[in-house]
């Protein structure tokens, strides 16, 4: 019982205070950037969350082997909650991104690899969801479900180079190089350090949230059909 | 300086974004976590557990 | 009382939920032509036929995928299998060389007209055409195959199958397209690059994963 507790009490005082220091080293450690300016500090969180969505897809890929293997209904509800946790956090990816491009290129969309692979991880999310969403809640459906979270993991490696090689894309316009954060400055690292390990507090606790409800709905919906 | 005007907007939209989402699904959590054990409660006390 | 009331929720809820699977259907359309598109501005006309070409497929494709495991299921060919002993390894395997064939028909016959009809003065190069296609329909169907079962168990099975597959397929569009535009043009096999290496890569480890992964959706 120790794990649960420590998740149910004690991660939203780490989460929530981790986020508020995030907050301070973004805006009052990290210096202005002196080509973009004030706009630059969405880097922060779009990077941040870039980096969670892609942890969370791996969660979901994790849970859905461990649920195919195990047979344990708790994984499929990790791979459940961690999907919707997920698509939220590469929603901000693809929300904060146009909004940061905009500034420094004067157009919403721009096809860069990032943004173009988190886009195809964001339908690769919401296809899951659909799933689960028009599947119902039967075993079968379930362990599609898993092997479709794994399906997706699998594509990940060739969607980052095949979005390279399409021809119409532009080099990297939101980030310097590939794999690296193209950050000199310390303050810059650590605000992006310190928000990163936020967000993943943040991803740990909602996803334990959701998964808490999910197994209280399993148990409702056991109590219902016992009722008949 | 009418441009950093508008980039202060957006960077507070793009903040907004993440804060407001963040928040507003951890709303959703809780009303759905607070419904469904409010329902189990009343099917085990109908049990007469 | 209570009980009309949830059923007439759940009714508009769940017209609230089509709406949701278009919308997202719709999502993925767009980005499945964009980079057909992107992939196909290689070599000009030949580019612009191997995008065409492919989304062409893409939909005729899953159509027929789906389509004849439907006129499977109605004819309990499915229970009839499982009940037999054969592995579902094997099933798999022969699924999905069966999808690869009726994907190669309906190429052969779709490529000529489409060479006809858009691809004026071009050097195609048969025998590379021929691998290159084969290597995306490989692709194709080792997704479509696990899933189209998946899809006709689902509420919105008609825009299902698409919804599920169109994502993981998102990549091999993109390369298939390239390399499909390449040969097109005249190219030689070993000169179309990196697309066709991550196409073999698509392949190798989609059917792979298929092939080690059917038997946890085919077991009721």
């Amino acid at each position: 019982m120790r794990a649960r507790d420590f998740f149910d009490r004690w991660l939203p005082w780490i989460a929530g205070p981790a986020m508020l220091i995030a907050l301070y080293c973004i805006f009052l450690v990290a210096p202005t950037e002196k080509d973009q300016g004030v706009i630059q500090r969405i880097f922060y969180v779009h990077v941040s969350s870039a980096w969670t969505a892609f942890i969370g897809f791996g969660t979901v890929a994790m849970s859905s082997a461990l649920f195919l293997w195990s047979g344990h209904d708790r994984y499929d509800r990790v791979a459940h909650a961690a999907a919707e946790i997920g698509v939220l956090f590469c929603t901000f990816v693809l929300l904060t991104g146009p909004i940061w491009a905009r500034h420094i290129w004067g157009t919403w969309w721009q096809w860069d690899p990032r943004l173009t692979q988190t886009l195809i991880l964001w339908t690769l999310y919401v296809s899951y969801l659909m799933l689960r969403a028009f599947g119902g809640n039967d075993d079968l459906v379930r362990r599609w479900a898993a092997v479709l979270g794994i399906f997706g993991v699998l594509g990940i490696p060739i969607i980052i180079r095949s979005v390279r090689i399409l021809p119409g894309i532009h080099p990297a316009v939101l980030m310097t190089r590939e794999g690296d954060t193209g950050l000199v400055d310390p303050g810059m690292r650590l605000a992006l350090y310190v928000t990163a390990v936020a967000f993943l507090f943040v991803f740990v606790w909602l996803v334990h949230l959701r998964t808490r409800l999910q197994r209280l709905a399993d148990t409702m919906a056991l109590m219902h059909a016992e009722q008949g | 300086m009418e441009g950093s005007m508008r980039f202060l907007t957006n960077l507070f939209a793009a903040y907004a974004v993440i804060w407001v989402g963040l928040f507003l699904y951890l709303l959703g959590l809780t009303r759905r976590t607070r419904r469904v054990e409010d329902e189990l409660e009343s099917l085990r006390a109908l049990r007469g557990r | 009382m209570l009980a009309i009331l949830w059923k007439d929720l759940r009714i508009e809820w769940r017209t609230k939920e089509m709406l949701s699977s278009l919308a997202v259907l719709a999502v993925l359309l767009v980005l499945t032509l964009t980079f057909a598109g992107q992939a196909g501005t290689v070599g000009a006309s030949a580019g612009r036929l191997a995008g065409a070409l492919w989304v062409a497929f893409l939909f005729a494709g899953l159509l027929g995928i789906q389509r004849s495991f439907l006129l499977e299921r109605e004819n309990q060919c499915l229970a009839g299998l499982l009940v037999s002993p054969v592995d579902a390894t094997s099933l798999f395997l022969a699924k999905l060389v069966g999808n690869v064939i009726v994907l190669g028909l309906m190429q052969a016959l779709i490529v000529p007209l489409g060479a006809l009809f858009m691809g004026s003065g071009m050097a195609a190069n048969l025998p590379a055409l021929a691998v290159v296609l084969a290597l995306g329909n490989i692709g194709f169907a080792a997704v479509a195959t696990v899933f189209a079962a998946a899809a006709v168990r689902t509420r919105a099975r008609e825009v299902m199958l698409p919804l599920l597959v169109l994502p993981l397929l998102l990549p091999l569009v993109i390369l298939v397209v390239k390399a499909t535009g390449a040969v097109l043009g005249g190219t030689s096999l070993g000169e179309v690059g990196p697309s066709l290496t991550y196409l073999l890569a698509f392949d190798a480890i989609y059917c792979t994963a298929g092939w080690m992964l059917f038997e946890f959706v085919v077991r009721e």
